[in-house]
């Protein structure tokens, strides 16, 4: 089912931008868990698609946090206290907790912002930049690439399966992968660009590169509430950060 | 051959030359500071001031780039920047879940600057990354890495270095230990260099010699990135030349520079 929107994308993504300064700032374990439990996880139960957001942060974030383990737990040059020793691997406990704050900030670090941009609607937040009048060269770059992945992604697999009719044998050794890689990427590059060719015509003779409002076909979901929410969340973060940054230095 | 229909052709705006200066002096003064001062603090194992400042330097420093070249592209440029931006997500995507030392995330962005010179490649590249941060935030700190990577590969095309499918890989090394030096203290303030599993193991390597967190991450990404660059900018070569004249005649920088060997399409162009 999908989620009922409440925000505007652009609040959503700014509010989810301004977590991860907060954690950042603060930087201690106890408050990146505190986020991870109170925001994070209640984040992606309400998100309406919470399997598909779980399973995306465990993708991204799990190699990276096993990893880091793997690196700092074993291999940690400064760690004074030793746990275990194998030849050149030390288990310090050092090594441990660098590892445990670096892990707990990537894991609120993706969390947070996969949460907000996965649920986020393209369209929505391409038409809201687009009210907001910013650089319609960047509105335009922006959703079309979001647009053009799906279809990059479905068109190497349709010319893959092209190739392999015709007798590519993917895998084997590094030539042959090469070849493959080149009798791929070869046919979709040439497409793309004479796609790109088109649409560059399409595009100018629908006027782009004149000067001039734009009309977008999309209502305008923000409201003033929302803008000068995010213009007081900004600077409150802002303040925070100051205010920490002061109380620190006087301690 | 993409001259407008409703309007006279428009020359193209200036860049604006202030803020890609101011950008690009913010990046090199992150990255300065980082290098300079942040050592000492890594060793005590906590770098949130440094993780602040690598994203607000690094990301703020894309941005400006990107405000200030996006104004001066040509329609045709900017067509080609989406296109560059799929290509290295769906790629870069792919060889990371594969657990490759290299990261093959900068072919678009090489290809883009090929066509259509280094302006085209720094945004393809800082955008890119900012972009691919929707569906990965890791890669989101890297942006002005990217840039860069574009803004030299474009230089190179500019000078030749793909007139000759060998000179390619060659140009590729250079970028490469360049664009390694500015990942490593993004690699290792903000994620602890952390990486693939791939990269993972040489990260440990120089650990175990004994190499401080930010020189054992420079190390890696001298290694990953100078092989990385050399496979992109060969295989870019290679694509390059086998596209069809009538899709490379679209691009004035390639005829400009004779960026590519042969006649580029310029029977065509004229």
């Amino acid at each position: 089912m999908p989620r009922r929107r409440v925000f505007n994308p652009l609040t959503e993504l700014l509010a989810a931008a301004l977590l991860v300064v907060l954690v950042l700032v603060v930087n201690t374990w106890q408050f990146s868990l505190a986020v991870l439990v109170a925001a994070v996880v209640p984040g992606v139960l309400f998100s309406g698609k919470p399997r598909q957001i779980a399973l995306a942060i465990a993708v991204t974030a799990g190699p990276l946090l096993v990893s880091s383990f793997l690196l700092h737990g074993l291999f940690f040059p400064e760690g004074t206290t030793v746990l275990a020793e194998w030849g050149p691997a030390r288990v310090t406990a050092e090594g441990l907790q660098f590892a445990a704050l670096t892990g707990l900030r990537l894991a609120v670090f993706t969390g947070v912002l996969l949460t907000a941009a996965l649920t986020v609607s393209i369209p929505e937040l391409v038409s809201t930049l687009t009210h907001r009048g910013w650089n319609r060269r960047l509105v335009f770059v922006v959703g079309s690439a979001v647009g053009l992945l799906p279809h990059v992604a479905e068109r190497s697999r349709q010319i893959t399966r092209a190739q392999q009719a015709r007798g590519l044998v993917v895998g084997g050794s590094v030539p042959s992968r090469v070849r493959g890689l080149l009798m791929v990427s070869v046919p979709l590059v040439t497409g793309l660009l004479i796609d790109a060719a088109e649409r560059t015509q399409l595009l100018e003779a629908r006027g782009f590169s004149s000067p001039g409002p734009r009309t977008s076909y999309l209502p305008d979901t923000d409201t003033a509430g929302q803008r000068t929410a995010r213009w007081l969340m900004a600077a409150g973060v802002l303040g925070f950060a100051c205010a920490w940054y002061a109380v620190g230095a006087g301690r | 051959m993409s001259s407008p229909l409703t309007l006279p052709a428009t020359k193209a705006a200036r860049p604006r030359t202030a803020l890609v200066a101011v950008g690009a002096a913010l990046i090199a003064a992150t990255y300065l500071y980082l290098v300079l001062v942040q050592p000492a603090e890594i060793a005590e194992g906590i770098g949130g001031t440094s993780s602040l400042i690598t994203l607000f330097g690094f990301l703020g420093g894309g941005a400006l780039l990107v405000a200030g070249i996006l104004p001066s592209l040509s329609t045709s440029s900017l067509v080609l920047m989406p296109l560059g931006i799929a290509l290295n997500i769906a790629i870069g995507q792919t060889a990371g879940s594969l657990g490759l030392q290299i990261y093959l995330d900068a072919i678009g962005t090489v290809l883009v600057a090929v066509l259509a010179g280094p302006a085209a490649g720094a945004a393809t590249g800082a955008l890119s990354n900012a972009i691919w941060g929707l569906f990965n935030p890791l890669a989101l700190p890297f942006a002005a890495g990217a840039a860069l990577i574009g803004l030299l590969a474009g230089t190179a095309a500019r000078y030749g270095m793909f007139r000759r499918v060998y000179l390619a890989p060659v140009a590729g090394l250079v970028v490469g230990a360049f664009g390694g030096l500015v990942a490593a203290p993004v690699a290792a303030f903000m994620f602890g260099a952390a990486g693939t599993v791939g990269t993972n193991a040489l990260v440990a390597a120089f650990r175990a010699v004994g190499d401080s967190l930010l020189v054992a991450a420079t190390k890696q990404g001298l290694t990953s990135d100078t092989i990385d660059k050399l496979v992109v900018f060969t295989l870019v070569a290679l694509l390059a030349y086998a596209l069809p004249r009538r899709s490379r005649a679209q691009f004035p920088f390639l005829r400009r520079y004779r960026v590519l060997a042969g006649r580029t399409g310029s029977a065509i162009g004229r």
